[in-house]
């Protein structure tokens, strides 16, 4: 097999008394649509937490690129090419759909103290081209109409989108998507795991927690399912879908 | 010149009984509410001045104050909550907000307090004549103090833990959404909380203000050690407070000792607290309890 | 006469205060920093002007700036510890150090005479200076250093460094998931809010010729708060207005004291007005008299681009 692009190994991480995610070990392919399943309260967004730098693991390591990543903060997850976005949108509200994106952009040179009083001509024709690549995000997005209205006056649907978007925007190469097309209507959700897949073509990898199982199962390579903290099964979705251990899971035994 | 450290002690007592009555309803609400009440200052400044106006004004007996202090200051708790606290969150207002909104409310209160009463420090006129126990200089009133805090921990303990609202206090702190849940009546018991924990300051207040001397700035001139010790003692925890409270206590005694011999001012009596309270926020944020929450 | 240079008085405290002000802007109305301890800031650029003038012959601009260096370093190092922390944190630990400066230079006479206070000899002087003379200088030093101020508040708060802090003011933690460092963002932002507090404080030195302890209680910082929040969180022009207002009323309350008995004192009623006022702006109207701005950029003219595509 070849070398993963994301490598969980044995994590683990409790709160109080409870191991939300107990010795959880996965691997993300590159190029691929990874799920990760199962019911409510397993310790998916834990797991995710801990991946992107929130939460410090109690146990295990991570890897990306075959280099640890455990140890490191959001901010620096973010620099290796890891980006996340949250399963309750956490947009900047009052903040312009517009500023919402060119927030996630990488490399901005206008991020800097010095630049942004002194150096300003540097900046200022990457503010412009950040601007377009935001409005194509957002023209795919079908939210390009709201570019300047302020991030808190979207509808639920269009937070979700925009989280989502904001997410792309930040180049990424791994994208940690925490339940894309929950809360949107059935159609919206599929229209967004197409979007998905488009990009997937374009190189980008992706994991993804998702509830939404009759469109995860349709665009997915590989699934993992969890259940208490524990990776319970991992297979293609189809043969996932076969196993009886994955009904047990889901039903409560 | 010999230190007697059986004083030191004693004393250290003394101070801790202090700062634990003064504590004890600002972790609880600071726990609570999810914001640091900085009008925790004036709560005491008005119990100690409720204490001027029993025995200075009417001129009844001091027990009269604890009374008046008690209960004024428990029925300005209460209202601080209701008319401002949840006012302002009701209205949407984030945390900074509401420690904004404190300060506003303390301004309020002492501003109030010193057209009333004038600035001038001033006393209540009680002399607490020392006598000796062993090796131990003491008053009636340091002894009152060691034995109201005493008698605060053991009720504070039994409510905590036998009854439900105590149970709530603590769940409600650690877990909010479980408490909601599993159907405590959050704004009772918070109310509660906020008038108890504003009467025990005006106790605090009060006592402060018949050992040394007292001013419209006398709650603010506590405010340092206060939080000092809500924030070592972890925040919502009284029995992380109760230990604070007697740690710091010491460490002030001890310091002042330090600092005589060191030739230094014993007004540095304050940085103490100032220190440890960065010492904890650099090495245990978290605090003495061990049950806290991190977002 | 009289009037006119007692204006004069009221020009030069609304400029230095709209200094002290536009830095608490930065922090809170921008990042979201609540810094409870203004005054400690303002304190040390007091006295580290002070001292300066009294003890060594540097040219003053020198030891303005040493009075912002001096603050700026004392804010990073106490914000240290509590940056990473919540902001409830950082509240605790500036109101501390507000009140521990403040008992340092009044406890230690080596430092500046303790309860006495120090002199400052005054930045220009020639013989013969009238009073009006002196004011006028000092209005000229003042709003010099204000105009330089805001237009670096300006330039700063409308690039996309001004959209990163506003973006920690609102959710810290996606942020961070987006690649903002945001403890070295907050250290930035208190450096630089300490500094110009010092700078304010050095004026204030500068323009009183004497300081002592007492000039720096707790009711300064609230003086500053009450400015941002009257005027317009994150809006470097509501702020100056907010400092003009919160000035003249105070002012106002003195010249009242003066001339009319009323059953309450003034003073003590304007401090507990601005408390209440406060709190109901807080509930009714937290954005302040001008409210915060879109930011506007480059990134603008993009957009009127693309609608103009579409809507061909
Ligand atoms: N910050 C926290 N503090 C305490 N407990 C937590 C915290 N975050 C999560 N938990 C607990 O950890 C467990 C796993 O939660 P997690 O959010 O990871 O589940 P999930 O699989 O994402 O569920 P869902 O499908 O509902 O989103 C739950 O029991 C939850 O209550
Ligand atoms: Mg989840």
């Amino acid at each position: 097999m070849e070398e993963s692009l994301l490598r969980v190994k044995e994590i683990g991480k409790h709160f109080g008394g409870l191991w939300a995610v107990n010795r959880a070990s996965l691997d993300v392919a590159r190029g691929s649509i990874t799920a990760l399943v199962g019911p409510n309260g397993s310790g998916k967004t834990t797991l995710f937490n801990v991946i992107f730098g929130l939460h410090k693991p109690d146990e295990g390591r991570v890897y990306f690129n075959g280099e640890r990543i455990d140890h490191l903060a959001p901010h620096q997850v973010y620099a290796k090419g890891i980006v996340h976005a949250f399963q309750i949108p956490r947009l900047f509200y009052r903040l312009t759909v517009l500023d919402n994106m060119l927030l996630a952009a990488r490399g901005h040179k206008g991020d800097g103290l010095l630049n942004s009083v002194v150096f300003r001509q540097g900046w200022q024709a990457q503010e412009r081209e950040l601007a377009d690549k935001a409005l194509e995000l957002l023209n795919l997005l079908e939210l390009d109409h709201l570019t300047l209205s302020p991030a808190g006056e979207l509808s639920g649907g269009q937070r979700k989108l925009l989280e989502i978007g904001r997410a792309l925007m930040a180049a990424p190469v791994l994208l940690l998507l925490d339940e894309p097309a929950a809360g949107v209507n059935p159609n919206l959700g599929r229209k967004i795991f197409e979007r998905i897949e488009l990009f997937r073509q374009r190189g980008l990898s992706f994991f993804i927690i998702e509830h939404r199982l009759e469109i995860l199962f349709d665009f997915a390579d590989w699934v993992y399912v969890m259940d208490r903290g524990k990776i319970a099964i991992e297979g293609k979705p189809e043969e996932v879908a076969k196993d009886s251990t994955f009904y047990k899971v889901y039903l409560g035994d | 010149m010999g230190v007697n450290w059986a004083q030191v002690l004693f004393n250290s007592a003394v101070t801790g009984s202090l700062y634990l009555i003064a504590a004890v309803g600002l972790t609880l609400t600071y726990g609570l509410s999810g914001f640091p009440n900085f009008a925790y200052a004036e709560f005491m400044t008005l119990g100690a001045y409720m204490g001027y106006f029993v025995v200075r004004q009417l001129g009844f007996d001091v027990y009269f104050a604890f009374i008046a202090a008690f209960l004024a200051c428990g029925i300005l708790g209460a209202l601080a909550y209701r008319g401002v606290f949840r006012f302002l969150a009701n209205r949407g207002a984030n945390k900074i907000h509401l420690m904004v909104g404190s300060i506003a409310l303390g301004f309020v209160i002492r501003y109030i307090i010193g057209d009333i009463w004038g600035w001038p420090a001033t006393t209540f006129g009680i002399r607490w004549p020392g006598f000796d126990i062993g090796p131990l200089r003491v008053t009636d009133l340091w002894l009152a103090l060691i034995f109201t805090a005493l008698v605060l921990a053991v009720i504070m303990h039994l409510l905590l833990t036998r009854t439900k609202t105590g149970k709530a206090i603590r769940g409600i702190s650690s877990n909010p959404e479980l408490a909601l849940a599993s159907g405590i009546n959050i704004e009772r018991v918070t109310l509660v909380t906020w008038a108890g924990g504003a009467a025990l300051a005006g106790i605090a207040g009060l006592f402060w203000g018949a050992i040394a001397s007292l001013s419209p700035l006398l709650g603010w001139a506590m405010i340092l050690p206060v939080f000092a010790v809500t924030i070592l003692g972890g925040i919502g925890s009284f029995y992380g407070v109760l230990a604070a409270a007697f740690i710091i206590g010491l460490a002030e005694n001890i310091g002042v000792v330090a600092l005589t011999q060191l030739g230094l001012s014993t007004e540095y009596r304050m940085a103490i607290a100032f220190i440890i309270l960065i010492v904890t926020l650099i090495l245990r944020p978290q605090g003495l309890a061990k049950a806290f929450r991190r977002t | 006469m009289g009037l006119f240079v007692y204006s004069l008085d009221i020009i030069v405290f609304i400029g230095i205060f709209a200094i002290v002000a536009l830095s608490l802007n930065l922090e809170y109305g921008f990042t979201g920093l609540g810094n409870f301890g203004k005054v400690a800031f303002f304190l040390a650029g007091a006295y580290t002007y002070a001292i300066l003038m009294e003890r060594t012959g540097i040219p003053f601009y020198l030891a303005l700036i040493m009075a912002m260096l001096v603050s700026a370093g004392i804010g990073y190092l106490v914000s240290l510890p509590a940056l990473r922390l919540r902001e409830d944190y950082l509240a605790i630990v500036t109101l501390a150090i507000g009140e521990v400066l403040r008992l340092v230079v009044k406890t230690e006479d080596s430092i500046a005479h303790g309860v006495w206070g120090i002199t400052v000899p005054p930045a220009i002087h020639w013989s013969g200076m009238s009073v009006l003379e002196m004011r006028m200088v000092n209005i000229g030093l003042v709003y010099f250093c204000l105009i330089l101020c805001f237009i670096f508040f300006q330039l700063m708060t409308r690039s996309p460094y001004g959209r990163v802090l506003r973006a920690i003011r609102e959710d810290e933690v996606a942020a961070e998931a987006l690649g903002k460092n945001r403890v070295k963002y907050k250290a930035q932002v208190f450096m630089l809010g300490s500094a110009l507090a010092g700078l304010g404080g050095g004026l204030y030195a500068q323009y009183m010729q004497y300081i002592n302890p007492y000039m720096f209680l707790p009711m300064v910082t609230f003086t500053v708060w009450i400015m941002v929040i009257v005027g317009g969180p994150a809006n470097n022009w509501g702020v100056l207005l907010g400092a003009g207002l919160v000035i003249l009323f105070e002012r106002g309350a003195r010249i009242i004291k003066d001339y009319l008995l009323l059953p309450i004192d003034p003073i003590n009623l304007q401090y507990i007005l601005f408390g209440v006022l406060v709190i109901f702006l807080l509930a009714y109207r937290p954005q302040g008299l001008l409210k915060e701005r879109q930011l506007e950029t480059k990134a603008i003219e993009g957009v009127q681009k693309w609608k103009n595509r579409s809507s061909e």
